[in-house]
């Protein structure tokens, strides 16, 4: 049995998306899944790790983990990244973001899904006073 | 990068520059009685507590009666740390110069006079002393902060994460 979907729930998932990239001065774009059965309710965005941008390193992780009835992620694993070193961070953001639970009438015990993150770094334009 | 993030960062650079003497020095007490160059030793000390002031003066007392080349290496590329810390990069510069007149292949004068060199904006002289202190110690923190200091004054860039929810080969768990 299939959940409806709330559209309503999504916007408050790019909320949070968005309210974490004023808080961590980092930029976030957000690609919504079409499926139904996974409504984000809270979307923790991933630090960039300090030591991958001095570096500028870039790359991409996807995590699965599973989604229990009341929107709680469990499992979370790297199915497959570029880098360690920006694996931590996106365990941890999975680990912290919930979705909408679902209804007592529903029959799913949980879901397993994924979530790709892409670690990037854009240029930054330069003002030289006077210049 | 916000200021708060680049005065850690430099301090980590100054406080590593700093320990280099103190090794040095450890490992030269091995063999003496006593510490060979006290005031080069508190000097460092001092730097690496971030007293820079205290510091300055206390290696440039040590460089009096500094007896070894090493010894006079680790002083003035300590001194030019301080000086950076100061916050007087141009007072700094002459000290990683001798010191690296002495000894051209010391990767921590080096990274100190690429760091003088950032904090001047002098971007174009820094390249090659960092990659050569990148060439003689690739693994080295202080010279990778260095280089981040660098990039991030010619080349800014700002993190951007996509969170991409889209279906990609999961299947659902019914029960």
């Amino acid at each position: 049995m299939r959940r409806r979907y709330h559209p309503a729930a999504a916007v408050l998932a790019g909320l949070w998306v968005f309210a974490a990239m004023a808080q961590d001065n980092i930029e976030v774009e957000y690609l919504p899944g079409d499926d139904s059965d996974r409504v984000p309710l809270h979307t923790v965005v991933p630090l960039y790790p300090e030591k991958a941008r001095r570096v500028r390193l870039e790359g991409e992780v996807e995590v699965c983990f599973k989604v229990n009835r009341e929107g709680r992620t469990s499992r979370v694993a790297v199915r497959r990244s570029t880098n360690r070193v920006i694996e931590k961070p996106a365990r941890d953001a999975v680990r912290a973001s919930t979705y909408q639970p679902w209804p007592n009438d529903q029959e799913l015990s949980g879901i397993k899904t994924c979530r790709t993150f892409r670690f990037h770094l854009t240029p930054v334009a330069i003002d030289k006073p006077g210049g | 990068m916000n200021t708060t993030t680049t005065r850690r960062l430099w301090r980590t650079v100054v406080a590593c520059a700093c320990l280099a003497f103190s090794v040095t020095w450890s490992q030269e007490s091995k063999t003496v009685l006593g510490p060979t160059n006290a005031d080069l030793h508190a000097g460092a000390e001092a730097l690496m507590s971030g007293d820079a002031e205290e510091g300055v003066q206390k290696t440039l007392r040590g460089l009096d009666y500094a007896t070894s080349n090493r010894e006079r290496v680790a002083g003035l590329s300590n001194l030019c740390a301080g000086y950076i810390m100061l916050g007087e990069p141009e007072n700094g510069l002459p000290y990683c110069n001798q010191a690296l007149e002495l000894n051209d292949r010391n990767w921590r004068a080096l990274s100190n006079r690429a760091l003088a060199y950032v904090k001047l904006g002098r971007f174009e002289e820094a390249e090659p002393d960092l990659q050569k202190a990148e060439e003689i110690a690739p693994k080295a923190k202080t010279v990778k902060v260095v280089r981040s200091m660098l990039l991030d004054a010619t080349n800014p860039v700002a993190p951007l994460v996509i969170i991409d929810d889209r279906r990609q080969g999961a299947e659902d768990d019914e029960t």
